[in-house]
This record gives C-alpha cells, sequence and structure tokens, in this order.
C-alpha cells in the first residue's frame, strides 16, 4: 500500500536528524519533538522529500511555569493522508518584549498569516515574516492578550461597566405571562 | 420639522386640550410609524440565527409590518443581534448615526445586554446601551422567534403610546455616548456624522449636549469634506 511505503520512508528520514523524538500516535498521526534550530531543516525535508506540502496551521501553546511558548507545525501530506505536528519550544523571554523566532515563510508560504496572528495574540515576532501588522484585532493596544499572565478579567473589570440587575423586570415579564417558567406537560426527560 | 422637541409626543397625559383635534394627527402619526418598520438587522452574533424563521413563513413577521430593509438610510430599527465587539461598535455606532430619526435600537440576545458568556472577554462591549439608546432589550441566549416578535410588538406599542423616544436621547445627552465611545476608541474617535448640528437642527440640543468629551472631538475633529468620486481605470 502506498500510505505505508511513505510512513516507512518518513521513519527512515526521521531517523536521520538528531536530537529528534518521533512518536507514531496512529497509522496517520505523528507526533515530532524537535529542538528550535532544527526545526527549519525538519520542514524542508519534509516538504521536499515526504510530501507534506499543506502547512495546515501553526499553534502557539504558553508554558508560563517553563518560561516557554510552544510551536506546534501541522503539516498535511495528501498522499500519505497523515497529519505530522512538529512541536518545538522557544524561550519565552519575559523580560524582553517579544520571543522571537525565525519565519518559515520560504518554505511554506501560508505560514505568513499564522505567523502575524502568533504575532498579535502571543507576540512572538517571527524574523523574516513578510508582514508583521496588526491582524485582528486592529483596535487594541494592550499586551498580547492570549498570553497566560494577560488578566483577561481584571482588564473587563478595570474597562467596562456592567448593568445592574433589577429582579423587578422579570416579575413584571411573568406577570404579563411571560418569562422562563416551563409548563410541567412540556418538559421532556 | 425642525422643532421636532416642541411637539408635544405624549398626547395621552390625561390634560385636556383646548384644542379636540391636536392630539390626532400626533396619534395618526405615530399610529402609522409603528404600523410600517423596516428593520435592519445587524447580525453581529448568533441571535441572528433567529431572525429567517422570525421573518419567513413560520412566525412571519411581516403581518406586524416589520420587513428588513438593506441600508441604515431608510431603515426604522436598528436591530443588534448578538455580542458586539469593539470593532463591530464602531460600525454600529457609524451604521446608528447614519439612520434617519426617528430610529429605534432593539438589542437582542444576553450579550448586549450585560456581555452574556462573553462577560470575562477582553474584546466584547459588555452594555450596548452606553453607547447606544437602546429602546428595547429582548434577553435570552438566544431567544425565540415568538420573543423577538413579542419585543417588536412592545416597540410598536411604546411608539404608538409616544414612548419610544430614545433616539432623542443620543441627541440630548451626546456627551454621555460619545464619552463612552471615546473611552473605548481613544480621544482621536471621530464620525462622519456632524451629531450636534444634527442636534441643533431638530432643536433637542440641551445642556447635556456638550461637555468635556464633544471639547476634545473639537480639539481632534477633522473637517468633514465631501468625497471626491473618482473613475479607475
Amino acid at each position: 500500500m502506498k500510505c505505508d511505503e511513505i510512513n516507512a520512508w518518513l521513519d527512515a528520514l526521521l531517523s536521520e536528524i538528531n536530537e529528534i523524538e518521533v512518536t507514531r500516535k496512529s497509522e496517520r498521526r505523528v507526533r515530532v519533538d524537535v529542538p528550535a534550530s532544527s526545526l527549519p531543516a525538519l520542514l524542508e525535508l519534509l516538504k521536499g522529500k515526504a510530501s507534506y506540502v499543506h502547512l495546515s496551521a501553526i499553534s502557539c501553546v504558553d508554558w508560563p511555569d517553563d518560561e516557554e511558548f510552544e510551536l506546534v507545525y501541522h503539516c498535511w501530506s495528501y498522499e500519505a493522508k497523515s497529519l505530522l505536528s512538529a512541536h518545538t519550544r522557544i524561550p519565552r523571554n519575559s523580560s524582553e518584549e517579544f520571543a522571537h523566532y525565525v519565519s518559515v515563510y520560504d518554505i511554506y508560504k501560508p505560514a505568513a498569516f499564522f505567523e502575524r496572528d502568533i504575532y498579535e495574540m502571543f507576540g512572538v515576532y517571527f524574523e523574516s515574516s513578510p508582514y508583521m501588522e496588526k491582524f485582528i484585532l486592529t483596535e487594541w493596544n494592550g499586551p498580547p492578550p492570549m498570553r497566560k499572565d494577560f488578566n483577561a478579567e481584571a482588564y473587563v473589570n478595570d474597562t467596562f461597566s456592567w448593568a445592574d440587575y433589577h429582579p423587578q423586570w422579570l416579575q413584571d415579564i411573568e406577570e404579563e405571562g411571560g418569562g422562563i417558567a416551563i409548563r410541567p406537560e412540556d418538559i421532556r426527560l | 420639522m425642525s422643532k421636532l422637541g416642541n411637539i408635544p409626543v405624549n398626547a395621552q397625559d390625561g390634560k385636556k386640550r383646548t384644542n379636540p383635534l391636536a392630539g390626532v394627527f400626533d396619534e395618526l402619526v405615530q399610529f402609522c410609524q409603528s404600523r410600517s418598520m423596516f428593520m435592519l438587522h445587524y447580525c453581529t452574533g448568533c441571535g441572528a440565527i433567529e431572525l429567517p424563521p422570525a421573518m419567513t413563513s413560520r412566525f412571519d413577521m411581516e403581518r406586524l409590518g416589520i420587513q428588513p430593509m438593506v441600508t441604515p438610510r431608510q431603515a426604522d430599527i436598528l436591530l443588534v443581534t448578538g455580542y458586539v465587539s469593539v470593532k463591530t461598535l464602531k460600525r454600529v455606532i457609524l451604521t446608528y448615526e447614519q439612520m434617519q430619526s426617528p430610529k429605534y435600537v432593539i438589542g437582542i440576545c444576553s450579550c448586549t445586554v450585560n456581555g452574556g458568556m462573553y462577560w470575562q472577554s477582553y474584546a466584547t462591549a459588555k452594555v450596548l446601551n452606553e453607547y447606544l439608546p437602546v429602546d428595547v432589550y429582548i434577553a435570552g441566549c438566544m431567544p425565540r422567534p415568538e420573543a423577538v416578535i413579542e419585543g417588536m410588538r412592545r416597540l410598536m406599542r411604546n411608539i404608538e403610546d409616544g414612548k419610544g423616544n430614545a433616539w432623542k436621547d443620543y441627541f440630548q445627552r451626546y456627551d454621555y455616548y460619545l464619552g463612552n465611545q471615546q473611552h473605548l476608541f481613544g480621544n482621536d474617535w471621530q464620525t462622519p456624522t456632524d451629531i450636534i448640528g444634527e442636534a441643533r437642527h431638530y432643536g433637542l440640543e440641551s445642556e447635556e449636549t456638550y461637555g468635556e468629551h464633544t471639547k476634545i472631538l473639537e480639539q481632534h475633529q477633522q473637517p468633514l469634506e465631501p468625497y471626491k468620486m473618482r473613475i479607475k481605470l
């Protein structure tokens, strides 16, 4: 079967790279843990030699206790029909303003969008990414909001105010025959 | 119509008028207004999913005279159907200010009342009536089409009784609304509509139309110029 052939080829390929940890979760799902320095080389190999031509997403995970960001590159192969996720960890640099990593735009073009999004949400700056302007949060001037150390609840309490609750309103509605009461025959168990 | 504020809108205040026909015209206008409502549904959140059944054959809002309208300049009701993010709120305000008076705002779903399930979110505005004068809130997550229609009928009753005057509040207390808008969007926030000029035109300005926030607006205000028509070849 073609799929098996590619998988065998992939395992042989991955075994040649140093400092790499391959976990085959199922026939079509591979997890690769790779140090940050060799991730671009791995992606280059995957695209050029192992048919993983589609970068479907880059996700970012914040690990504040380890002082690290985890970047996950999800690559899809149409021929092997399998998803490979390459995990790497970069230092969080909480003293500086941004964490830094290198862009993979020269290997996968769609990476530009994902990197721009991660820069906006987590503050990870990707060197040599083509366009790192604001993407979705064009009105936002605060810290990157999806970092764990951003306290959204405190920000909301500082910025917004709340409507008062008046129980009388509910009674008014019920007197008019409305409200949230459910008739006994309508209750479905 | 230049002195709209001086026209007594509430004709049923119990006082006997000298001219028995004085209130008839007002009541007729209010009756007709409440029976012909064009609504602009600004479908921001999930509540919009309840509007197609409310408008189409099952619940049929058109029998009450409520129809969808495609442009804010010809609409009477602005229907905000769900959470309003800060980015969207700018567009909602721009849309609202383009509508012609008298105009009404209905907030559907819990999110417009108090943030709803997005109460913790940094990106959504919580209480809609801090930024726009809201006539009727329809609470629920989400309200069924019956509730939507009930809310509409409540608005129709308000208009008929002369109580649907929230749009005047936007002119009369513009400083309050502008202050809340500036709090979110920054001090250089400016819309292309000249609200103070409109308030003056309708005769609806009051002491609270002006204030510290309108002074900030005057400092940052760029003069409004007509948009140049260009044909791009």
